[in-house]
């Protein structure tokens, strides 16, 4: 009896070992899934570029300085101090001592080398992920003139925020904007235009008369712009390299203004009050026709085209209220996207073609937000006294707008914000700004 | 025959004639008490009868009376009256418990409007009063236990079921009584000692002397460093397991259900590459989990890169460490490949970073975390 039931015993323990050592075969790897991180600012090293040579001016420490403040700025980047580096990079070829910056917590290390040839600068950098303990990618190397140094800078850095982030570049851009200055009833206003980060700021109009709206040609080589210098609102194109402009649509009795290039550059959308109504029009700058879009009674102002050119976003009151609308870029029947409270203003097409930036009044305050292109998922952004026209980076993921404070003293600044809501700053300008317009990336 | 029935018959008369002439036979009656009584007239009787007549009731209740000092009613005063200094107790002479030390609050911060003068707080003072003599609870009366356990009854004695034979000591054994006095008496030992504890051999063969476990996975022929730490295959051990049956002279014995369950159960003799143990609990992965989460920072990730979910698989040091040049991506979804590339750098460099100084993991389920399939999604993690 007793060995029937030691043999029973036996015989099921076997079963069992075999069962789990055909279930530890069988076994895969341990899974899990990370659904929870942080967001905080990737930190990152940039040494002063080490120079190739006599480097009388500093241009090794200044593009660094210039790349750390463009990487910085973004929110998303936090620099690692010079102070903290426990090995220096004195040899733009030499190895990287991994330890040494992991040690620091700097995730990412930009080394960078710069040689001066007569009026010629050569800046060459390579982008390493400490942890990774590698090169991400190939390193690059750009060549200027000596007075371009702060664009080279500023390429260097939309390289490592490009290939780190995935996001498109944008450092290397410029914003033209009106500048303010005076107080508030006597306001003098004229064009300007400077770096993205308010450095190189250069005048392209007097103050003689109010200018409004700038906006910049898809290749940024021209500026449109409203100007009250005949008395009353009047659209002009300028060329921003040879400061030269001339006017745009010039009709009697009418009143041109809110201008704004098509994607392929030659075509202007803008608003035209004849008879009392204002309307959206088209204008074709090589031929001069131009074509109405809209009939209706009402004020249709702030077109802006989506990038492909299809589709036209602009303001109405048609319903009553300042509304946002979509239509076809030939014109026809527009399509509501905005139903929030409040009223809605200014719409600008992201670059991106996933969003629609715009002004929102409500409830006596202002706001910068975004929404997707069919009025979905509204998100503001910003609120103040005065909040208005928003202004897309190159790469769609910041927007530029103006903030006015509020009383008899109040000035009129620039301010910048991530589409996320974050990293709301000023841009710094010689004077009181408002009216900014990103141009693209420069080539 | 007849005799019976003339003697029965007989009876039957006899019992029918003392039925019909037994009161000839009948005893005295019993004797019996007379009582005195009293006769009573029917007036006499009503008047005892008769019920009481009900009280009369007024119409309304009469007045309550009044104490004999009423209390009067105390004035509210502008200024609060002195507190009246508690009665101290008579101080015994050694109190029953000791003082509580008085705790003295931290003086308010002075009013900006109020009343300008304040009734002085009489000090306080120390209670020292001792606590009253409360009778002691008695103890409930319980059944009083005997110093010593009384001896059990014997048990009642039942037959075998095998009848045995039976044995009668030998005279060698009777002549040697000395050796069972050297040994230790059954009530010194530390545990109770059963005939279970001395099992017959060849049970003893097949004893379990350990839990199994299960057996760690084979050698997996990935690349990497830990292969040189890993042991020697699985199959290696078999030779020694043969030796040891054979050197055991227990196991080498012919019962073969020994040697199987022990073959079944030998993975003591097997040198495991990595401790197997059970897999990771919940509570493991989910402190694993946590430990990642903390460096995975998309903070830095591009929009179309918080839309991508990357499938990253990594292998683990013993030491919980990663083996960096290990991680890859399995796969991903949801982006292109430049939004995969951001999403796979970020999970990388979250499971550098936090597992430079290793994962909590426990080192006996080595074979469960040795490769890890982390899928990172970032879906809770994208802009609003």
């Amino acid at each position: 009896m007793t060995r029937y039931l030691v043999a029973l015993l036996a015989g099921l323990s076997s079963i069992a070992t075999f069962a789990l050592q055909v279930a530890a075969q069988t076994q895969g790897p341990l899974r899990i899934e990370i659904t929870e991180g942080v967001i905080e600012p990737l930190t990152f090293a940039v040494p002063d570029f080490v120079p190739d040579g006599a480097d009388p001016n500093g241009y090794g420490a200044q593009l660094a300085r210039v790349i750390s403040a463009d990487l910085s700025g973004t929110g998303l980047f936090r620099e690692v101090p010079a102070s903290a580096y426990i090995s220096q990079v004195t040899d733009f070829g030499a190895p990287v001592q991994y330890a040494d910056w992991k040690a620091i917590n700097a995730q990412a290390l930009i080394v960078g080398g710069v040689s001066v040839s007569g009026n010629n600068l050569t800046v060459r950098f390579r982008i390493y992920d400490v942890f990774s303990g590698a090169e991400m990618d190939n390193g690059l190397q750009f060549s200027g003139s000596l007075d371009g140094w702060r664009r080279m800078a500023h390429k260097v850095a939309d390289a490592v925020y490009s290939r780190i982030t995935g996001e498109g570049a944008y450092f290397d851009s410029r914003v033209v904007f009106v500048s303010e200055s005076g107080p508030k009833d006597d306001r003098r206003k004229r064009l300007a235009i400077m770096d993205y980060d308010g450095a190189n700021v250069q005048y392209l109009t007097d103050s003689s008369a109010i200018v409004l709206a700038p906006r910049f040609s898809p290749t940024g080589d021209r500026i449109l712009y409203t100007s009250y210098e005949s008395g009353f609102p009047r659209i002009y194109v300028l060329d921003v390299g040879r400061v030269q402009r001339r006017v745009l649509d010039q009709q009697d009795a009418t009143m041109s203004f809110a201008p704004r290039f098509a994607p392929d550059g030659n075509t202007v959308v803008y608003s035209l009050t004849q008879g009392g109504n204002t309307d959206i029009y088209t204008l074709n700058l090589a031929s001069g026709n131009r074509t109405r879009l809209t009939s209706a009674p009402s004020i249709e102002t702030a077109p802006s085209f989506s990038p492909d050119g299809s589709k036209i976003v602009f303001e109405s009151d048609r319903s009553g209220s300042q509304q946002l609308y979509v239509m076809s870029s030939a014109g026809g029947e527009a399509q509501r996207i905005s139903f929030g409270q409040g009223r809605y203003g200014t719409p600008v097409w992201s670059p991106r073609d996933d969003l629609i930036a715009f002004t929102k009044q409500n409830k006596g305050r202002f706001h910068i937000g975004v929404m997707r292109t069919d009025g979905s998922e509204e998100r503001l952004l910003t609120a103040s006294f005065l909040d208005e026209g928003p202004t897309w980076a190159p790469n769609g993921r910041v927007i530029m707008f103006a903030r006015e404070s509020q009383g008899a003293a109040g000035r009129a600044a620039l301010y910048s914000v991530d589409i996320t809501g974050r990293n709301l700053k000023p841009v710094r300008t010689p004077d009181g700004a408002s009216d900014p317009a990103w141009s693209p990336l420069q080539n | 025959m007849q005799t019976g029935t003339y003697i029965s018959g007989v009876a039957h008369i006899g019992l029918v004639a003392w039925m019909i002439f037994g009161g000839t036979f009948r005893s005295e009656p019993l004797p019996f008490e007379v009582q005195e009584v009293s006769v009573i007239s029917s007036a006499e009787f009503a008047a005892l009868v008769a019920p009481q007549a009900a009280p009369d009731i007024t119409p309304e209740p009469a007045a309550l009376p009044l104490p004999d000092a009423a209390p009067e009613t105390p004035e509210i005063s502008a200024t609060p009256d002195p507190v009246p200094a508690p009665e101290t107790p008579p101080q015994t002479a050694e109190p029953a418990a000791p003082a509580p030390q008085p705790v003295t609050p931290d003086p308010l911060a002075p009013l900006a409007e109020g009343t300008d003068v304040t009734p002085e707080a009489p000090e306080p003072t120390i209670d020292t009063a001792a606590l009253p003599d409360v009778p002691r609870r008695q103890p409930r009366p319980a059944d009083r236990v005997a110093p010593t356990p009384i001896a059990p009854p014997p048990p009642d004695a039942r037959p075998d079921e095998v009848v045995q034979q039976e044995t009668a000591p030998s005279p060698d054994e009777a002549d040697a009584p000395a050796e069972d006095a050297a040994t230790a008496p059954e009530e010194a030992g530390t545990e109770i000692a059963t005939e279970a504890n001395e099992p017959p051999e060849e049970v003893l063969t097949t004893r379990v002397t350990r839990s199994p476990r299960p057996l760690s996975r084979p050698a997996q022929p990935t690349p990497g460093p830990t292969q040189t730490a890993e042991p020697a295959p699985a199959s290696e051990p078999e030779p020694e397991q043969a030796a040891e049956a054979e050197a055991d002279p227990v196991t080498g014995s012919q019962d073969a259900v020994a040697a199987a369950l022990a073959e079944a159960l030998g993975g003591a003799s097997d040198p495991a590459p990595a401790p197997a143990g059970p897999p990771l609990s919940q509570g493991e992965k989910d402190a694993l989990r946590v430990s990642v989460s903390r460096c995975w920072n998309v903070g830095s990730l591009s929009s179309a890169a918080l839309n991508t979910t990357v499938v990253v698989t990594v292998a683990m040091n013993q030491d919980a460490t990663p083996v960096v040049p290990s991680i890859e991506m399995l796969s991903s979804d949801g982006g292109d490949a430049t939004a995969a590339r951001q999403a796979f750098e970020a999970a990388r460099r979250a499971i550098i970073r936090c597992g430079a100084s290793g994962f909590d993991l426990p080192a006996d389920k080595y074979a469960s975390w040795r490769d890890i399939e982390m899928t990172f999604n970032p879906e809770r993690m994208r802009i609003k």
